[in-house]
């Protein structure tokens, strides 16, 4: 039998239980959650859940609009082809390596910006303004301008090079210089939106821990490594999101850049996924494609929510 | 009285709006899509004879992208959504059978009085077959083309050379130039090592001399040994020096541009440069020769078939209007006003010989063999993709990121995926 004070607890549990069900069962508000939520369900079904689902259809089929042939249902055929095309494993292999170090390279330029832009000047306007350009720069504008930048012949970097007494490097001539110049491009595109929302996190600390840890004698360092970094890590999380998931799509720059060049040594699996649908006009496998990038920023993504559940 | 004034003024107004409106109903709008490589400005001026013996029509001229896979990007964009903003259209010799696969495109069959196959026979015999498809004419040829090698008349007399007939002969001729001339700037040779579709034609100039071909009765017919050696033969002319070092970087009106700048002594290139290496802002104007590209060693010259058809888009408003357009563009006298005033090569055989045509592009008369054993791109609807495996691997090479050996292994288990 069960005793007195676990009978009340089963009991307050119960009447919670049958509060929580009496508000969801309750026909006036259920229909207004329902119609509140409505146009957004409706919204997303239409711009995301059928695509989706369109998209994972389209991918069991053999669909080529150069073949002249109906669409016909292939089952995993897609799927079994991309096992052993070397030029899905290169592009994934380089959309990953491209993550792994724009992702940290942006968030540590970004994290110096963000401090630098934090720091009492008496214009602050003009810091913060040039912080936002890059970001307000559209994707294909900065490739462009930095595939001039990188020319071997036209461009500044090889000039400012040539000047100091290098020679120059004809960036764009080997699989490695070629992707370290989309790899700082895509840095000093992205750092300065990681710098936007490292700011904001950082104006939400309170000045007054700084001067308690200064009455306690800690130094500028130990500051920032015992109150900036640690209470930063919520808006870090978040920037990191962002950034790897659009990391994992990326597209425009090396398009613009080396059109996946020499070879397919600098292409990414969104430039692979453009290439079959636009220019091969295979939806099958293009699509099929799609579905393996949107499973990869489904794991990233999931890894990320455990990982501010755990910090939470 | 002033009730049945208003009335007949009313009545008339609607009289003259509902003419004015059939007046425009009956003017019929074309948009057409050239590429900008070649001579939009020559062609606009066509147009504006059509109008003005059609003054019922107006075209209007749209241009966009300088290579042909641009061309095409759009273009796939543009069909893919039905969009009706375009009649008419210019497609690479490679494309009008992949169009008439997907739909994109009307058969002239119907606006062509009698026999579609008769008709065909006044271009010359490679165009007449790259625009027909399962006896449907798609398309109908703009201009031909193949590739030459133009070379720098004044410095070859210069310095006693001949014309090379050989790949060889070209490398020992531009070695000697460019260590005479001592000129920093000078290349030797330049041709097309950019991922583009001219890359295709380059990696298949000596892979054809050597008698090779690449798709047999619809089946790949890969010669690695001649795949090694035609990309070794590109990639030598750079490690020696003859080609310059960023050769990868380079793409078909690059080579132009370096060449009518000065700055290059052979160059591989299609017919339209000559027009615009005799134009008022060359550096090399009256210097340039023509001849046929050189063969490898012990092989036959060979060049690469290109030229550009007229089609009508399936989703055009007008096909009618479009396609007796694209009859008139594609007529003996369009082709020999483009011959004349913009270099164009022309898809009638007779007008080689025109005396208008040689007077303003003398060399058009020797041309003729040439577009005429020019080989033709493999024809399959899945040719996007054989090109893209081909002009990628050549840039690879090019780069020195992959070797030639490597790189023929990786072309053909490539093409056995797509040319299965």
């Amino acid at each position: 039998m069960a005793t007195a004070s676990e009978t009340g607890i089963i009991t307050a549990h119960r009447e919670g239980a049958t509060k929580w069900w009496t508000r969801f069962l309750d026909p006036s508000e259920r229909t207004l959650a329902a119609l509140l939520l409505a146009p957004t369900a409706l919204l997303l079904s239409l711009i995301i859940v059928y695509p989706v689902c369109r998209l994972v259809w389209t991918s069991f089929q053999n669909l080529s609009l150069t073949s002249g042939l109906p669409a016909e249902f292939a089952g995993l055929e897609n799927y079994r082809l991309m096992i052993d095309d070397p030029v899905f494993w290169e592009t994934t292999w380089n959309t990953v390596l491209i993550t792994l170090i724009t992702v940290p390279g942006a968030l540590l330029v970004g994290l110096g910006l963000a401090l630098m832009a934090n720091m009492p000047f008496r214009l602050k306007w003009p810091v913060r303004l040039s912080l936002l350009i890059p970001w307000a720069l559209p994707l294909s504008f900065a490739g462009l301008i930095f595939a001039w930048f990188f020319h071997s012949e036209y461009g500044v970097v090889n000039d400012v090079l040539r000047r100091v007494g290098i020679e120059g490097i004809i960036w764009f001539n080997s699989a490695n210089w070629a992707f370290a110049a989309i790899c700082l491009t895509i840095i000093w595109k992205t750092s300065s939106f990681m710098a936007l929302i490292i700011l904001a996190g950082l104006q939400t600390i309170p000045r007054s821990l700084y001067e308690a840890a200064e009455v306690d004698g800690a130094g500028r360092f130990r500051q920032f490594f015992e109150i900036t970094l640690p209470l930063l890590k919520p808006a870090i999380v978040v920037a990191l999101i962002f950034r790897t998931i659009t990391a994992l799509q990326t597209f425009d720059i090396p398009f613009t850049m080396t059109r996946g060049g020499p070879g397919t040594s600098t292409a990414t699996l969104a430039m692979y996924i453009h290439q079959n649908t636009v220019d091969f006009l295979d939806l099958g496998y293009g699509s099929a494609l799609a579905v393996v990038m949107f499973l990869l920023s489904m794991c990233v993504t999931f890894v990320y929510l455990r990982m501010i559940r755990a910090k939470g | 009285m002033t009730v049945t004034k208003t009335v007949t003024w009313l009545l008339a107004g609607a009289a003259l709006t509902l003419s004015a409106s059939a007046a425009m109903a009956q003017q019929t709008n074309l948009r057409v899509f050239v590429s900008s490589q070649h001579r939009p400005d020559v062609w606009r001026k066509a147009f504006d004879m059509y109008e003005a013996q059609n003054p019922n029509v107006k075209v209007t001229i749209e241009t966009g992208g300088n290579t042909s896979e641009a061309q095409a990007q759009y273009l796939n964009t543009i069909m893919t959504a039905k969009d009706s903003s375009l009649d008419v259209m210019i497609l690479d010799v490679i494309r009008p059978a992949q169009y008439a696969a997907a739909g994109w495109t009307v058969p002239f069959n119907e606006v062509i009085q009698g026999d579609a196959q008769a008709y065909m026979k006044r271009y010359l015999p490679a165009y007449a077959e790259a625009n027909t498809v399962d006896g449907k004419v798609v398309a109908l040829p703009a201009f031909a083309d193949a590739m030459f090698l133009y070379y720098r008349k004044d410095l070859l007399e210069k310095h006693g050379i001949q014309p090379p007939q050989t790949w060889e002969e070209l490398t020992a001729a531009s070695k000697k130039i460019m260590e005479a001339e001592k000129d920093p700037n000078l290349q030797g040779l330049s041709f097309q090592g950019k991922a583009i579709e001219g890359a295709v034609c380059t990696f298949l100039l000596p892979y054809w001399s050597m008698g090779k071909q690449l798709v047999s009765d619809g089946k790949l017919s890969f010669d690695k040994d001649a795949a090694v050696k035609s990309l070794t033969l590109w990639k030598d002319f750079v490690d020696q020096g003859v080609a310059k070092k960023n050769i990868a970087e380079v793409a078909t009106d690059d080579t132009r541009k370096e060449f009518q700048a000065g700055n290059v002594v052979f160059a591989v290139n299609w017919s339209y440069a000559w027009g615009q290496f005799q134009g008022p802002e060359s550096a090399v104007k009256d210097k340039v020769g023509v001849v046929k590209l050189p063969a490898v060693k012990g092989g036959e010259p060979a060049s690469c078939l290109g030229g550009w058809e007229w089609g009508v888009s399936a989703y055009s408003t007008n096909k009618t209007e479009a396609q007796k357009f694209v009859q008139y563009l594609s007529s003996p006298e369009t082709s020999e006003f483009m011959a004349v005033n913009a270099a164009l090569l022309p898809a009638f055989p007779e007008k080689y010989t025109d005396p208008d045509v040689t007077k303003a592009v003398p060399w058009f008369a020797e041309a003729k063999p040439v577009v005429e054993t020019a080989k033709a791109r493999p024809v399959t609807p899945r040719y996007n993709e054989v090109s893209e495996i081909i002009r990628t691997t050549v840039n690879a090479v090019l780069a020195g990121t992959t070797t030639p050996e490597q790189g023929a292994t990786q072309m053909e288990s490539r093409l056995r995926r797509v040319l299965r």
